[in-house]
């Protein structure tokens, strides 16, 4: 085994060391395996098109397009929630919020607007809801915190319903696909290849944009708000003002996830978007992936959809949900640190025995 | 009268946080155990055998939810309690799973329970028509919290309860069984929820999605009352039911909720501690 | 002109008076002993100048500009720093990144930034710490621990420290370390407050002390002057407590 890893992890180690010097300051450094795991996954995700066919698998093009969209939305939730320790049980309602902008533009004022306008417009929705549920709430603190904003997320839950003459209650808003041209080439999400390549590459800058915020001086904040608020107000930095900041830069994440979700579905409703369940799918991606990390959140994103949507359909259409629940509960009693976590800190281990024999 | 159910609601939800310090989110859930559980005692038809009396199915309403919220606690939130936050998305998993448990043994859609007391009185005076069922429900939950209140200021066993609820170090150095405490206080809460579940499902529904709106009741009840404060709760829920009476009949059933979080937010800006709450933040 | 004064400062909690009408000057330069007994309101005093608790009554200046009301970070930013009674490193970062951390812009975009290695080696340098940067806080015994919270107020650049009981829990050879290097800090420049409820490590290293006993200042003077008042041995004997 271990001779294996060593031959395998020699070659790997120089190869991320090369990443290392380029990148290790800016990232955070890797070794080769761990090198080698994102490059592997990097490489499986861009594929998709080229080997799910060949498997007999192509239904697996739109659970993974819907997987990147929700691994955003974790992404979103982590940068904020998982970091500063400021625990947000409403995070649906800032996707939500997107993804009904876009339906209430496109329903109610014209149904051909842009994504130029309807983009903007919902990132600026989720950035506003962000900012009215934080901006109270933020003076609380742990469990209260929690339970403000999972309030706040039942509440609009509510208004969707309240409204429903423009809302359309149950069951929704229409939105359609998007549509773009780049270059004189028409991107379409009617094209599942297509639509799968909308959904990823977002996700992929998004990762690599929040990767560099979470290694930086403020992703350091964040944590140390997280660990000893106090300590951190004695070093001379204002709170509040970096926990509001942390609400604003999960905010953008959770407008683009929720504008793409709205073009994924076709259709807004509260069902897949605003439902309780909806904020708490969010959290459990985080946490199996592994809280604070940002690519943990997108490995759990990946994980719980590809269960949802694929393997415990066996169980049929409720108890696909039970098994679900069920399986993520037992993350959170017996591996709460994440599975993605733990693979990771076990690839260190093994990389670095290897970095010891070589 | 709705109040009543509402403060039985909040009493059981703020117990548990008071002397565990565990926000339980699958609160709700044990409502809806109770109505389930209920109905399946006594409509007859449900499991096609059992159509028992419905004080009868009062009774192991309470039963089942109490037993229910004994072993969530015993077999889940004893070993994961030390992290709050932990706690908080388990509990509220389990209400998922419950949730999505009940939707396959009873399909989604509402049930109606059979009414413990039907018919209604009409008070002259007021013009008003109140069911009978309101009544009992405000009765009886009167009669619960006359009897916690009884439980906690006059046995020793009761007392050990406020004792922890005020402070857990001090409890446990005059040589209280903290663990044994905990589980006592899961289980009269869970008895307060079965009871609630059947006027609750009674008066409004009997859903699988029935266990959100109490849940988000309690909530704000025991914000606004201070949480871990029982009077506070008290004095709260009949705040909010007369606040969500008004609302509905001034703006319409759809915006019931929506009205609480107001006040909900006007509280945490103008008293964080709530009305008759301890400071939030332990020094 | 004073560098720092507290102008008839109070602070009540309910009903509760734990600083009452308390008043005094430190000027540039100077090491101020603050001391009383346990409960006299020592560390009030210094959790309402850093902003932690809300003042009640009366006014606090700083460079020639009243604090009162500043947030925490905005005293800090001031230049005033404290060194808290409780030590509260981040344990999942190493002594260097701890001291990083208090070196940080307090701007939101400032994603690169702060003290650059060689100047974290300085800060912990000035307070023998430049061996222990690459080691976990809970690693460390606790003199090290202490010195971690020193070097991390030094490290915001202050004029004025505020030093909690720094000796507590110190043996003598560690507090005598101690006492020299504070006395190499006000060579650099540094203005300094030291709380203790005893005299024994200020009597070498405060200019001047300032007694205070439920809340109200007792004694003011040199620590000859403090060690012979009567007012003074009076409060401490009631406290049952000896110099």
């Amino acid at each position: 085994m271990s001779s294996d890893t060593g031959r395998l992890g020699g070659p790997l180690n120089s190869i991320a060391d090369g990443y290392n010097d380029r990148f290790g300051q800016v990232f955070g450094e890797l070794n080769g395996l761990q090198f080698a795991l994102i490059i592997g996954s990097l490489l499986v995700l861009l594929l998709v098109p080229v080997w799910a066919p060949l498997l007999g698998m192509s239904g697996l093009l739109r659970t993974l397009a819907l997987a990147s969209i929700w691994a955003i939305l974790a992404m979103g939730w982590d940068i904020q929630s998982g970091y500063t320790g400021y625990i947000s049980f409403g995070h649906a309602v800032l996707s939500g919020g997107a993804a009904y902008t876009t339906a209430l533009l496109i329903g109610n004022v014209n149904p051909d607007l842009s994504l130029a306008v309807t983009l903007p417009l919902s990132v600026l929705a989720a950035l506003t809801i962000g900012l009215v549920i934080a901006v109270p709430s933020l003076r609380l603190k742990g469990p209260y915190f929690s339970l403000v904003t999972f309030v706040a997320g039942l509440i609009f839950y509510q208004l969707t319903y309240a409204f429903s003459d423009y809302t359309g209650g149950e069951l929704g808003v229409r939105v359609g696909r998007i549509d773009f041209t780049v270059g004189g080439f028409e991107i379409t999400t009617f094209d599942p290849v297509m639509r799968y390549y909308v959904m990823l590459v977002p996700m992929l800058l998004i990762a690599v944009t929040l990767l560099y915020v979470a290694r930086s001086n403020v992703g350091m904040i964040f944590v140390a708000i997280r660990e000893n608020e106090t300590a951190v107000s004695a070093a001379g930095i204002d709170t509040t003002k970096f926990k509001i900041w942390s609400f604003v830069l999960s905010s953008i994440p959770m407008g683009i996830g929720g504008w793409l979700l709205a073009h994924f579905y076709g259709t807004v409703n509260p069902l897949n978007f605003l439902l309780v369940d909806r904020s708490i799918e969010l959290i459990a991606m985080a946490v199996v992936g592994g809280m604070s990390s940002i690519l943990g959140p997108i490995g759990g994103a990946f994980l719980v959809i590809v269960l949802r949507e694929e393997v415990l359909r066996i169980f049929g259409a409720t108890g696909r949900w039970v098994m679900l629940w069920t399986l993520i509960l037992l993350v959170l009693v017996f591996a709460r640190d994440g599975l993605f976590r733990k693979l990771w800190h076990y690839l260190g281990r093994l990389g670095s025995r290897d970095g010891g024999e070589n | 009268m709705i109040s009543a159910v509402y403060a039985l609601i909040a009493i059981g939800f703020t117990m548990i946080f008071g002397v565990g310090g565990v926000l339980n989110l699958a609160h709700g859930a044990l409502i809806m155990i109770g109505a389930y559980s209920f109905l399946v005692v006594t409509s007859g038809s449900t499991l096609g055998i059992l159509s028992l009396p419905t004080g009868i199915g009062l009774i192991v309403a309470i039963a089942v939810a109490a037993a229910a919220s004994y072993v969530l606690y015993i077999g889940l939130v004893e070993h994961i309690e030390e992290n709050p936050v932990i706690t908080f998305l388990a509990t509220l998993v389990v209400a998922l799973i419950l949730s999505e448990l009940f939707v396959m043994g009873f399909s989604s859609s509402p049930r109606t329970l059979i009414n413990l007391v039907p018919g209604s009185i009409h008070v002259e005076q007021f013009g008003v028509r109140v069911t009978n069922i309101e009544v009992v429900g405000f009765v009886v939950s009167w009669i619960a919290i006359g009897l916690l209140w009884y439980y906690v200021t006059r046995t020793d066993e009761g007392r050990s309860i406020l004792a922890t609820s005020m402070s857990e170090r001090g409890a446990q150095l005059t040589g209280v069984d903290l663990p044994k405490i905990k589980a006592r206080t899961w289980l009269i809460a869970g008895a307060f929820a079965g009871l609630a579940g059947v006027f609750i499902g009674t008066l409004q529904s009997t859903s699988p999605i029935m266990w959100l709106d109490p849940l988000a009741l309690a909530f704000i009840i025991v914000v606004i009352g201070g949480i871990g404060s029982i009077k506070g709760s008290i004095v709260a829920a009949y705040l909010i039911g007369y606040l969500e009476t008004l609302t509905v009949e001034l703006l319409g059933a759809g915006f019931r909720g929506t009205f609480s979080l107001l006040v909900l937010v006007i509280v945490l800006l103008v008293m964080p501690q709530g009305l008759f709450g301890r400071e939030w933040v332990h020094e | 002109m004073s560098l720092f004064r507290l102008d008839g400062l109070t602070k009540r909690f309910g009903g509760l008076v734990a600083v009452d009408d308390l008043s005094f000057e430190v000027d540039r330069g100077e090491i101020v002993g603050l001391i009383g007994p346990n409960g006299s309101g020592k560390s009030t005093v210094f959790n309402c100048t850093m902003g932690r608790y809300k003042v009640s009554d009366g006014s606090i200046h700083f460079d020639g500009s009243e604090i009162t009301d500043y947030r925490t970070h905005e005293v800090v930013e001031n230049g005033l720093s404290r060194v808290s009674q409780e030590s509260n490193p981040i344990t999942e970062m190493p002594v260097a990144a701890n001291i990083k951390l208090f070196t940080l812009p307090n701007s939101v975009l400032a994603f690169r930034g702060g003290a650059t290695d060689e100047e974290i080696y300085q800060y912990a340098a000035r307070i023998d710490l430049e061996d222990k940067l690459e080691e976990m806080p809970d690693e460390l015994p606790h003199a090290d621990i202490r010195r971690l919270e020193i070097a991390k107020a030094l490290a915001t650049e202050p004029e004025m420290l505020l030093l909690d009981e720094p000796f507590a829990g110190m043996n003598q050879q560690e507090i005598n370390d101690l006492v020299d290097k504070f006395e190499e800090l006000r060579e650099e420049g540094i203005t300094m407050i030291v709380v203790d409820h005893n005299m024994g490590g200020l009597m070498k290293l405060a200019d001047r002390i300032v007694v205070i006993h439920n809340g109200s200042k007792i004694a003011e003077g040199s620590p000859e002057e403090i060690a012979e008042n009567e007012a003074v041995k009076r409060a401490y004997l009631g406290s049952t407590e000896a110099m």
